[in-house]
């Protein structure tokens, strides 16, 4: 499920790749990068189910307003455009119905 | 001043006292008016926690209590609108000695005045509300206890007043009243307003409402903060409370966690409601008494905290009933936990002023009072 | 953690960073607070610290402007808390107090002056479909590409008001991905005359200019006087339709075009964050032509609470290079006001950023004004479309509290739970204030949005920390206040 294409290549070296965990899946992040970038790159859009309509949601606002990309991320709930990325991390989307 | 400007009764202040009060009186063929500086149930009324816990209300309040509780879980009957009201069971929680000992006590003069509940041990309070703390020492448990959506006052309200005929004026600002020989004039910055009779039904502001017509009423106000988490998953199942108030907590079916208690906030009747403030300690301290009694709490996120103005008198009993000395007067308000008493006392004072006999007695606004705590 | 400074900047971005380095190279004792882990705001965002800089020309010039301002503020001396949440902000006897949560635990600061620079949120505008995945902000974008050298998706819409639109749609073409379609809410007649207001920031202009003809030269579908009219897709976004609209956006008969993407960058102009400043209680007025509410100020920020200014977008928008010099300008103010620089030195330096300020403000007001509020995109929103994205409330939801009575913003969001979800109304907020004025007559009878504490969400473990609950948790002056207006049976401490 991995889109490196959408990270641009120049002007900047990124460190290696490294392994993250996203509901069990294994999807390959830039340590650093924000989260959300990284899932967004993944492929890993839809991040939660709105709490009334159960309509699916995904990052909007990438500055920490929208609160649309929540995710648990090593058992705590963080905004995921706030969140670097860490080798090994483990995110769920908590907020994604059944 | 036309015609449309005369009324039988005026009410000025629309918050539930004022409204239950309106409502009465015109399902009771009287022709009403409401006065609102701003909407209806934006203080107070509309701003609290949503406590239906009779148990946690004074001993002197309680058939009031046990009255109101069973109008809240019916509102669709008596309001046409849903009030989201929901039973559950509730539990005051105590986690020292000390705190037992004084629960112990407060609740044995409770559950004498009717109070619906019973004292149990930890491991069994534990058992009704499985996200409970280690360490409670005893606690009451009452399974007549629940919570409503208050931030629904105001519009329920307005559309059961509506349908009664009630005139309702949202946005006019009393200036003042002069008693005129059968009846008031009431100026307002919308026009004057006549009326045989007057209810002032102003919460926290009844005070001043009181010197319009030269009278001093003895009202102090709390300024408390409450606070609600977004919503979450089920973490609680009953009503949770702490010894000495300072903690209610209640998880509505949205899975928002409302968190109450009275802790005090920045704030007085003459600031502009968007510039009271939030005591930083305050929050805190109300947030570590909810972690401690509930810790998977520690989990949620806390999205907003508000704060509203509490009428409270020096014996803690509110005013309802005929202003001292201003034949035609009325005042109702000041009732702690007024929210959850609220619907029966509109009643009982729109029924004595429709001379009927009220189901419960009235609080004499007249009545000798001790010294104020706030006073001292 | 309790601390204590001289001054509070509250914001990294341009107008912040230039304030807390004007105040902390003339000694005053300032604490810089975000709650990004880097100086540098939205516009010079700073990139995540494992990437490594291979080609500084490749990056543009926003990142030498954002280098040169970080340089500036580490030198100046100014103390800093990046990767702090403030969830209060606070008035005290003495001054100002904020409460932040960080990985650390809980910080606290108090000092007699703060300056505000919170920057802006974007206009969002419903529409059918906006909620899909894949639909995302004009600056979140600009964020991805930037900081994150990041595609927002394989092939993009780009769409709103603004210069953000073509900036962001080259800017992706020019990182090797596809722009499906730009739609733009001005005419090319309106973008040429605002050019002659322009001419102060010939730079900004000719960088706007280019913009334009690399998206041109790439082939791109450049749809003027249009809006998105619905984005569809099944879990993801995959197809968003534009048509065309009027010069206030109603849209217009005409032909629809659909265009098949993965993302949507879409965003109406910007809004003052103004959470702060109405804390604060500062004065505030409405201007439509300055993004909307906005505190009033004089022209060093200072508002109508002493010892209070507001720098950059915050205070009406204006864009990043205003901000850089009305930060500077309120930082050498609280510098003067505090005696570290007297008057005579204060006017050499302020007269010179005065005029400055004065030129990039012509640039900024001309932009600001391409980015106001057109309240014919209103009649894009459906009756079935979600205003209020945390609460799922409806447009016909909203408008049927409205035709029950509710008068203004704060009684329709008790009627309505809309913006009370956890973006507290931030999201929704604008949409919202157009409803009610479009039936009330106007947005200052529609009311502000109360701002409340906390500012951001905040942990409760993090606000809770750890502590010992015996009787003497009920020692603590918070306590006693709150124990003190209770009943006698209540007291647990005496």
């Amino acid at each position: 499920m991995s889109r490196v294409e959408m990270r641009v290549e120049g002007g900047v070296i990124r460190p290696d790749p490294v392994d993250i965990e996203v509901d069990g899946a294994t999807v390959t992040a830039v340590e650093g990068e924000m989260l959300a970038a990284a899932l967004l790159a993944a492929g890993v859009l839809h991040l939660r189910d709105s709490p009334r309509a159960g309509t699916p949601r995904g990052a909007f606002c990438f500055m920490g307003v929208c609160q649309e990309c929540l995710v648990e991320a090593d058992g705590r709930l963080v905004q995921s455009c706030l969140e670097p990325v860490r080798a090994g991390m483990h995110v769920t989307r908590y907020g994604r119905r059944p | 001043m036309t015609p449309t400007d005369s009324f039988d009764t005026a009410v000025i202040g629309g918050g539930l006292m004022g409204c239950g009060t309106a409502l009465r009186l015109a399902r009771g063929g009287r022709r009403v008016v409401v006065l609102e500086r701003r909407g209806l149930c934006m203080e107070a009324s509309g701003v609290n926690a949503g406590s239906l816990s009779p148990m946690i209300k004074r001993a002197a309040l309680m058939p009031y209590a046990l009255r109101s509780y069973d109008m809240w879980q019916n509102t669709r009957e008596w309001l046409g609108g849903d009030i989201e009201a929901h039973r559950k069971s509730g539990l005051i929680l105590a986690f020292t000695e000390r705190e037992a000992e004084l629960l112990e006590k407060m609740m044995r003069e409770r559950i004498e005045a009717g109070a619906p509940a019973e004292m149990i041990g930890g491991n069994r309070a534990k058992e009704i509300e499985p996200s409970l703390a280690d360490g409670v020492i005893l606690a009451a448990w009452s399974q007549m206890d629940g919570h409503g959506n208050s931030s629904r006052t105001g519009h329920v309200f307005h559309h059961a007043m509506t349908e009664a005929g009630v005139d309702i004026r949202q946005g006019t600002t009393v200036q003042g009243i002069a008693k005129t020989g059968a009846g008031f004039e009431i100026g307002t910055d919308k026009g004057d307003v006549r009326a045989e009779t007057v209810v002032l039904a102003g919460g926290a502001w009844l005070g001043r409402m009181g010197q319009w017509l030269g009278v001093d009423l003895p009202i102090g106000c709390k300024v408390n903060q409450m606070s609600v988490t977004e919503r979450m998953p089920r973490i609680l199942s009953t009503v949770v409370n702490a010894q000495n108030g300072l903690l209610t907590m209640k998880q509505p079916p949205n899975g928002t966690v409302v968190i109450g208690g009275g802790w005090q906030a920045r704030g007085d009747i003459d600031m502009d409601p968007g510039t009271r403030e939030i005591i930083p300690g305050c929050l805190t301290g109300n947030v570590q008494v909810a972690v401690h009694a509930i810790p998977a709490m520690r989990q949620a996120r806390l999205v907003r905290s508000w704060i509203g103005l509490e009428a409270l008198t020096p014996d803690m009993l509110p005013l309802i009933g005929p202003l001292p000395g201003v034949d035609g007067a009325f005042v109702i308000g000041a009732c702690r936990g007024g929210w959850e008493i609220g619907p029966c006392l509109g009643e009982i004072l729109g029924d004595h002023m429709l001379g009927r006999e009220p189901a419960l007695p009235l609080f004499d606004p007249g009545r000798p009072q001790p010294q104020a705590r706030w006073a001292a | 953690m309790s601390d204590i400074a001289e001054l509070i900047v509250l914001g990294g971005g341009p107008a912040g960073m230039a304030a807390a380095t004007a105040a902390a190279d003339r000694g005053v004792d300032t604490v810089i607070i975000d709650e990004n882990a880097a100086p540098g705001g939205q516009v010079y965002r700073s990139m995540p610290a494992s990437f490594r800089i291979a080609d500084r020309e490749a990056l543009g010039p926003d990142h030498a402007i954002g280098d040169r301002l970080r340089s500036a503020l580490e030198s100046s001396g100014a103390r800093t808390a990046f990767g702090h949440r403030v969830w209060s902000a606070a008035h005290t006897e003495g001054g100002f107090r904020m409460e932040a949560v960080w990985s650390g635990g809980r910080a606290e600061w108090n000092a007699g002056r703060l300056v505000a620079a919170p920057g802006t949120t974007e206009r969002l505008l419903p529409f059918p479909g906006w909620t899909t995945p894949g639909v995302i902000g004009l600056a979140g974008a600009t964020i991805l590409l930037k900081a994150q050298r990041m595609l927002p998706g394989k092939a993009v819409v780009v769409a709103g008001a603004g210069p953000l639109v073509m900036a962001v749609a080259a800017s992706i073409n020019k990182g090797g991905g596809k722009v499906a379609a730009v739609a733009d809410l001005a005419s090319p007649g309106e973008w040429l005359a605002a050019m002659p207001r322009m001419t102060g920031r010939a730079d900004l202009l000719v960088r706007g200019l280019g913009w334009m003809r690399a998206i041109r030269a790439a082939g791109v579908p450049v749809l003027f006087r249009h809006a998105v009219r619905a984005a569809e897709g099944a879990g993801a976004l995959e197809a968003v339709t534009l048509g065309p609209v009027d010069r206030e956006g109603h849209p217009k008969e005409g032909q629809l075009r659909r265009f098949g993407c993965d993302a949507l960058a879409i965003g109406y102009g910007l809004v003052p964050s103004t959470e702060v400043s109405r804390l604060m209680g500062a004065e505030h007025r409405f201007d439509a032509l300055r993004g909307g509410w906005a505190p009033v100020r004089d022209v060093e920020g200072a508002t109508s609470v002493p010892g209070f200014h507001v720098a950059g977008d915050a205070g009406g928008i204006g864009g990043a290079a205003v901000a850089e010099v009305a930060g500077r300008l309120a930082g050498l103010a609280v510098a003067r006001d505090l005696g570290r620089i007297d008057a005579a030195g204060h006017q050499q330096e302020a007269g010179p950023l005065r005029a400055a300020l004065a030129k990039a403000d012509r640039f900024g007001a001309t932009m600001a004004r391409m980015m106001r509020p057109r309240p014919g995109l209103l009649d894009i929103c459906t009756p079935d479309t979600v205003v209020c994205r945390c609460e799922d409330v409806t447009r016909a939801e909203v408008e049927q509290v409205i035709a029950a009575g509710a008068l203004e913003f704060n009684q329709l969001k008790q009627w309505s739970r809309c913006g009370m979800g956890p973006c507290q109304g931030r999201m929704c907020g604008e949409a919202t204030a157009m409803l009610i004025a479009k039936h009330v007559g106007g947005r200052e009878k529609a009311g502000l949005n109360r701002a409340r504490v906390p500012i951001r969400p905040v942990p409760l473990d993090q606000l809770a920390g750890t502590f010992a609950y015996d009787d003497s948790f009920w020692e603590s002056d918070a306590a006693k206040l709150s124990l003190n207006v209770l009943p006698d049976e209540n007291q647990v401490s005496r």
